[in-house]
């Protein structure tokens, strides 16, 4: 790769890292800071309360819809693997499952 | 300190054990971070990611949903607004949380409660706020919610360095199902957030929407998209 396109790639990571990482603190102290003047209208609250939902289930709408067959069947059993089970033992079921049906399917 | 929560116990005055609690406590869950922290570092590293990249991340966010989204998000070069839009979209809850916090941190200065606010994860808040239920409190107990943030910190950005660092090792972690492991999380975290159909039911607009829009439009689009469509249908549809 051509070094002043690989300097430009690094630069913009780590960019993009600090912006992130000053996104996430200001989102930390908004509602501290908000708060000693103010409460949110509960209106306001209620969608609020839906939003990172809704970021974390259209993140994962691809795998979803992916249309291939092993991991239709893959997020199926991750889904009934997260209503019985506690996060790692979740993970690791989804992880077995899938690498096994993309080994078996494909 | 101030007297103005007088009716408030203080918390344990003896500094050093309240530390240790804190990270007693938090043990369990720290074990629990390893897995991701392996995986999120090797997924980093395979989507374009330094070794050294990774911990820089984890240390400055230190907010383990917005880390897996922006590194499926995550292109050479990164879509700066994109993720940091998304970033603020995923750690919106923390506006919430930070406002629910306010009650038990009444008895510190803006300037003592700033820097604690920035280790306020999920985990972190949650293990503050039930400690100060259980103590019958009002008051944070800074040492004891130090050693949380500490454990859990410490953890999440060392063993995101090891999963950058040993990640090649595993190889194309999507062949062995790694990937999954993201959908796997997302499920369990969606588990934990939800209440109910009638109060989540914007959830389903998302998914719909963000399922139709990645078979239509290229990049990363559909999560912008999907997410919107959601928090329309809620602002439109919601209660009032």
């Amino acid at each position: 790769m051509d070094p002043l396109e690989n300097l430009f790639i690094e630069h913009m990571a780590l960019l993009t890292i600090v912006a992130m990482g000053m996104t996430t603190y200001l989102t930390r102290i908004i509602g501290y800071l908000a708060l000693r003047n103010r409460t949110l209208n509960p209106r306001l609250e209620r969608v609020m309360e839906v939003v990172p939902g809704c970021v974390l289930i259209a993140v994962i709408a691809p795998v979803i819809f992916s249309g291939h067959i092993s991991d239709i069947l893959a997020v199926a059993i991750t889904f009934v693997a997260m209503l019985r089970f506690s996060l790692l033992p979740t993970v690791i079921i989804a992880i077995v499952a899938t690498g096994l049906l993309r080994h078996w399917l494909l | 300190m101030t007297e103005s929560n007088s009716r408030s116990e203080p918390p344990s005055p003896n500094t050093k054990a309240e530390f240790l609690r804190g990270i007693k406590t938090s043990l369990p869950m720290t074990l629990g971070f390893i897995p991701f922290a392996l995986v999120l570092g090797a997924q980093a590293v395979q989507k374009g990611f330094t070794v050294l990249q990774v911990p820089l991340m984890t240390g400055v966010n230190f907010a383990g949903g917005s880390e897996f989204t922006a590194i499926s998000l995550w292109t050479s070069p990164p879509h700066l607004l994109l993720i940091v839009a998304m970033t603020f979209l995923v750690n919106s809850r923390h506006i919430i949380m930070g406002a629910a916090f306010v009650p038990f941190m009444r008895h510190l200065s803006k300037k003592q409660s700033l820097p604690l606010l920035f280790f306020m994860c999920d985990e972190a808040w949650a293990i503050g706020i039930t400690d100060c239920q259980q103590r019958k409190s009002m008051q944070l107990s800074v040492p004891f919610y130090i050693g949380v943030a500490a454990c859990l910190y410490g953890s999440w950005v060392i063993f995101t360095g090891i999963g950058a660092a040993v990640g090649p090792l595993i190889g194309d972690v999507e062949q062995y199902g790694f990937d999954m492991a993201f959908t796997a999380v997302f499920l369990v975290l969606l588990k934990g957030m939800w209440r109910g159909l009638s109060h989540c039911w914007p959830w389903f607009v998302s998914l719909v929407v963000a399922g139709i829009l990645y078979h239509l439009l290229p990049g990363a689009w559909y999560v912008a998209g999907g997410t919107l469509a959601g928090i329309l249908a809620a602002l439109i549809w919601g209660k009032r």
